[in-house]
């Protein structure tokens, strides 16, 4: 049949699609001394329960796309948390600092592998998360401003720390200190 | 089928083709055409800065745009073929050249160019070209084959609402189109609803085409040849990274007037599955759809026109396979 034909170059691409091209801003390490200089970090990999999903998903409004989390508890109070929201094509890696007491020290975007929307890298702009306390609902448009030919990246960036700020009043705020 | 014979000749003459201009051994000529597809395939993945923006359906469009200062070059290819009686292979193209003028405004230029073959396939047995061909009027038992540039499009798309702040997604669509005696104007409202972290989408479109043709009319020289009022919509989800897979279903109505309720001439359904690919800076949209079983008589239907529950006349098929292809300029560095 002529239209299997037709499909078989995308069949190829299946096979052969390698790793699409990414630009590295910031690794791990590096975030981890921007948001929290001359400090040391013990890493901890958290696996969410059915319940904590749940929980976090209705104090959120955001669906969680992994039950495992990155995390490392900082020497000097707080949390770093590596994490990534879903891009227009691919994942966007970010990080996020919390202090000893849950708000926002801090957003960093580790990689970006997408052709548009990488203004969310602007300080200015990330810089609107600051300060923000643990299950505040953040709403783009409303409590962070969009920049206009980002929209898909603000919108998920910001969902990924209203997310993140659920995690910590439900997870992370009982794990301990 | 003749139909079929003719095309496979046109690809073994290309392949032929291709070995000569590449200075290729010989052997490569024996491989197959999907072989050639896939090699076409995996060159394509293989530029490095060919990128993407985003029509995720074949045929149905959606609220995304190009932002302000971006440009993207697209080619489709929509082959078309199957009539209910002898052979019919219509192969319809398209070079684009689009342009973010804004963040919510997006222009686009194109050229279409087709080719195509008949023999035997309309009503009541009579060789009958393509749409895109109706000006010509061939033997009614010749085997008719046809390529010609037919015409140049101006297009603006308006995003009303995005779909990533508000509930719905609202754009509309005009177009401007203009070829061998005739003129049309395409307008569409586009509706997209998202869910799951906007990975699932819903598009809707609503179109209405008049279309101009030189039918000999007596006040000028192009007159109301149909208007097409469709209804296209399709369901697509980002089953993983740069990929996503779904389905459209296509409601197409002509009518012999500018209103959809009276001179009605045609209505077909189609529906079929759809892929897209989205790299950096290039994609590949395929779909693949098949004309229903529910076309019914109008007031305006051709004679012999609906067989099986399937309408054939000049601008429907039972088969319709669109592939877009697209590489975007500009943007992350």
């Amino acid at each position: 049949m002529r239209a299997k034909f037709l499909l078989l170059p995308l069949e190829a691409m299946v096979v052969f699609a390698g790793p699409a091209f990414a630009t590295v801003y910031l690794t791990i390490e590096q975030a981890q001394s921007v948001l929290f200089p001359n400090a040391t970090f013990q890493p901890r990999t958290i696996t969410l329960t059915e319940e904590q999903v749940k929980s976090i998903e209705r104090a959120s409004g955001v669906h969680v796309l992994n039950k495992q989390i990155r995390v490392w508890r900082v020497s000097t109070g707080g949390w770093f948390i590596a994490d990534e929201v879903v891009g227009k094509h691919e994942f966007i890696p970010f990080a996020v600092g919390l202090d000893d007491q849950g708000a926002v020290k801090g957003v960093e975007i580790l990689e970006y592998r997408e052709a548009y929307g990488d203004q969310i890298r602007n300080p200015n702009w990330r810089q609107q998360f600051v300060g923000r306390q643990p299950g505040a609902r953040l709403r783009l448009e409303k409590d962070i401003r969009n920049i206009s030919g980002a929209t898909l990246s603000c919108k998920h960036v910001t969902d990924g720390v209203t997310r993140l700020l659920a995690t910590y009043e439900i997870v992370l705020k009982q794990s301990g200190r | 089928m003749a139909g079929r014979t003719y095309w496979l000749r046109k690809i073994v003459t290309l392949r032929d083709s291709a070995d000569l201009a590449t200075g290729f051994p010989s052997g490569a000529g024996r491989m197959g055409p999907a072989c050639l597809l896939c090699l076409l395939a995996l060159v394509l993945m293989a530029l490095p800065e060919a990128r993407a923006d985003e029509p995720l359906f074949g045929f149905t469009y959606t609220t995304d745009l190009l932002p302000k200062g971006k440009s993207e070059v697209e080619q489709w290819s929509t082959t078309r073929f199957t009539k209910a009686t002898g052979d019919f292979w219509l192969q319809e193209n398209r070079t684009e050249f689009e342009y973010g003028v804004t963040d919510r405004f997006q222009l686009s230029l194109y050229t279409d160019y087709s080719s195509n073959y008949a023999f035997h396939n309309g009503p009541f047995g009579v060789t009958t070209p393509g749409e895109p061909f109706s000006y010509d009027t061939p033997d009614p038992n010749a085997h008719y084959r046809n390529t010609a540039y037919i015409s140049t499009s101006v297009e603006g798309i308006y995003r009303l609402r995005s779909p990533y702040t508000h509930f719905l997604g609202v754009a509309l669509y005009s177009e401007a189109r203009a070829g061998r005696d005739f003129f049309e104007t395409e307008n569409r409202l586009i509706l997209q609803k998202n869910f799951r972290d906007d990975r699932l989408v819903l598009g809707f479109n609503f179109t209405y085409a008049p279309e101009l043709r030189n039918l000999g009319c007596k006040s000028s020289s192009l007159c109301l040849s149909e208007t097409d009022m469709n209804l296209d919509s399709g369901v697509s989800y980002r089953f993983r990274r740069n990929w996503s897979a779904g389905l459209e279903f296509l409601n197409e109505r002509e009518f012999g007037s500018y209103t959809f309720w009276k001179n009605e001439i045609n209505d077909a359904y189609y529906f079929g599955p759809v892929v897209h690919y989205a790299g950096r800076r290039f994609f590949v949209t395929a779909t693949f759809v098949e004309q229903l079983p529910w076309a019914t008589y109008h007031s305006d239907t051709l004679p012999g026109a609906i067989v099986g529950g399937r309408d054939y006349d000049n601008d429907f098929e039972r088969y319709r396979v669109r592939i877009k292809v697209g590489w975007t300029f500009g943007g992350a560095r």
